[in-house]
């Protein structure tokens, strides 16, 4: 485990460098991810001026709930970028070297690559939280801190674990696109506003069927005090079930790899 | 044991069958049929510790991937494979730090990093320490030149640079056993020549080397056993020197004659027979099917056309062999 660790980090630590040799488009980038929290942070400003809560959530405590997403979603191109490259590289035969050297093929995977529009997303998300908790009614307490700590880990194993789920869906869909895992994280996207405005068939299936509820919503609930705020806490049980099944789901599909004809 | 044992080996690819059109690709989204390919049949293959073996066969004949199941990067539909000793598709991990693989016409560098880094990246993968790392460098730089590479990111390399740094990566670890298919692919006779004469070396310090490849020189300057597929299958296995007096069928003779004749005037008499023009109008090269013809038969034809100062006799070339297996002509 710590040997798969070192060399994650190494391979992510050599694609770092790589992009940073180019610093214009380092800027470029974490800008354009600064932007996209932006444009989320206006649509959410102009709903709320209309209306002064959004089914029992005030518009700090939305803007927080917006931002943990965002957050959130700027780990996946940090530390998963590599993983949207899979389907290419199923279809291309590229998983062949990968296969003869004594690492872990996802690791391996993984690491392939790193997209810095994360870092925007960091900041945009990050800054996000922090006006939101600023202005939340918030009993704070050690156990409280602690427990946000855990929640926010936990919800960022769920969604990185759904990017290799969605990708690895590409050993069985073929094709050059991961169109499947865009579609399934895009989706995700209806979970960075309360999951309360949505109906019963959404939430049901954000809920059980695609945890996407557990990225923000539940984590939010739990630390604003809201409407059943104990669901919150199943959330690292969802993330050890999501991450458990990437790995099975990666592996059976890696079985299935035939290379390419060369 | 022998170093790589393969034992009724055998790969079936299944291929979508889909009629042409967007008509067919919707009817086969609901109705999925397919066909089945063997791409490798049975091949039983044993190499001992320190051979140098060439894969050889026609296009589509199979050699990569064979490669592909002694490597374990695909799993065999039937049949075994052990490579010293570990189950390669299953032992993953303990097989990867006993081979080497190339695939000439696909490079194993990160693509977007310099060569140094991917260098390192796969010393952390096989956990070489750095004292050995550094020697592994420093040796693999004496022969392949690889100092003025190391700073260069992948992409912009050129093919010859590529394959060279290449080379080196599939080497890093010093494995027991190393597969090379088509490691000249597409080089120029320079660099062609640093490659053999670095294979020729690895091979010296007892290297275990299986390679596949298009090119006559490298077979000769490097193996000495050579393996021949066709389809799938197995149809030759032995030393050089034995195919040749198997396969060589193609003989030419190097006529000097008494006076100028026109080729068509002797390829009239020798049917079947091709017969071309020298340099001078005294000269003509005669090439003939030693299964067909002998050499009496031939000389006694041009005897009876116009006397003949000299003749010589061209030893059987293994290049004419192996042309013929490549283009898929030999007898089976
Ligand atoms: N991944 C694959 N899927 C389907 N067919 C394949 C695949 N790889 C190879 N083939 C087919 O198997 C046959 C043998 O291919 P290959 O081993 O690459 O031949 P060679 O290396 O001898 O030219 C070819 O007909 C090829 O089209
Ligand atoms: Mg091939």
């Amino acid at each position: 485990m710590r040997r798969t660790l070192r060399i994650y980090r190494r391979s992510l630590g050599a694609h770092l460098r790589a992009v940073l040799e180019y610093e214009a488009d380092f800027w470029v980038l974490i800008v354009a991810g600064l932007l996209f929290q932006v444009l989320n942070l206006i649509f959410l400003s102009a709903v709320f001026a209309h209306v002064p809560a959004l089914n029992g959530w005030s518009y700090p405590e939305a803007v927080l709930l917006a931002g943990t997403y965002g957050f959130v979603n700027g780990l996946g191109p940090l530390f998963f970028e590599g993983t949207w490259r899979l389907a290419g590289k199923i279809n291309h035969g590229e998983l062949d070297y990968p296969l003869t050297r004594p690492a872990p093929v996802l690791v391996q995977v993984v690491s392939g690559g790193i997209g810095l529009h994360g870092v925007g997303d960091l900041i945009g998300g990050g800054a996000m939280i922090g006006w939101g908790l600023a202005h939340s009614d918030i009993d704070w307490s050690p156990a409280r801190i602690g427990g946000a700590l855990l929640l926010l880990a936990s919800s960022a194993t769920i969604l990185l674990s759904l990017i290799v789920v969605g990708n690895a869906a590409s050993f069985w869909v073929g094709g050059n696109h991961p169109v499947f895992a865009m579609t399934l994280i895009r989706t995700g996207d209806m979970a960075k506003y309360p999951l309360s405005i949505y109906g019963v068939a959404v939430r049901a299936t954000f809920t059980v069927l695609v945890p996407y509820a557990f990225i923000s919503f539940f984590p939010a609930s739990w630390l604003l005090d809201k409407e059943s705020a104990w669901i919150g806490l199943l959330t690292p049980l969802v993330a050890l079930y999501c991450a458990y099944l990437a790995r099975l789901v990666f592996r059976h599909g890696l079985r299935r790899y035939d290379s390419a004809g060369h | 044991m022998s170093l790589v044992e393969a034992r009724g080996l055998t790969k079936i690819f299944r291929r979508p069958e889909k009629d042409p059109g967007l008509r067919g690709s919707l009817k086969h989204l609901v109705q999925r049929r397919f066909k089945e390919f063997r791409a490798v049949d049975g091949i039983e293959l044993s190499i001992e510790a320190g051979e140098s073996v060439a894969y050889v066969g026609p296009n589509g004949a199979g050699k990569s991937t064979t490669i592909k199941l002694l490597t374990g990067i695909l799993v065999p539909t039937a049949g075994t494979v052990r490579v010293a000793g570990a189950e390669p598709h299953t032992d993953r991990m303990v097989n990867a730090r006993n081979i080497g693989v190339l695939f000439g016409q696909r490079t194993q560098l990160w693509w977007d990093l310099p060569v140094r880094e991917s260098l390192a990246l796969l010393r952390d993968m096989y956990d070489l320490s750095p004292a050995f790392y550094k020697q592994r460098l420093e040796r693999l730089d004496e022969v392949l030149g690889l100092a003025d590479l190391l700073p260069v990111v992948a992409r912009k390399l050129s093919l010859g640079q590529r394959m060279r740094a290449d080379l080196a990566a599939a080497l890093l670890h010093q494995p027991k056993i190393v597969y090379l298919d088509e490691p000249t692919i597409g080089l120029d006779i320079s660099v062609k020549d640093r490659v053999r004469q670095f294979l020729r070396e690895l091979r010296e310090d007892g290297t275990t080397l299986m390679l596949t490849t298009h090119d006559l020189g490298d077979i000769e300057d490097v193996c000495e056993r050579i393996v021949i597929i066709d389809e799938g299958r197995k149809i030759f296995d032995g030393p050089l020197a034995q195919m040749k007096d198997r396969f060589a069928r193609v003989r030419r003779m190097h006529l000097q004659l008494a006076e100028p004749t026109p080729a068509e005037k002797l390829a009239e008499r020798l049917p079947d027979v091709e017969v071309i023009a020298g340099d001078s109008p005294t000269e003509v090269t005669v090439t003939f099917d030693r299964f067909t013809h002998t050499a009496g038969q031939i000389i006694a034809g041009v005897l009876d056309v116009v006397e003949v100062g000299e003749l010589h006799l061209d030893e059987p070339a293994i290049e004419d062999v192996v042309r013929k297996v490549y283009a898929g002509e030999l007898l089976r």
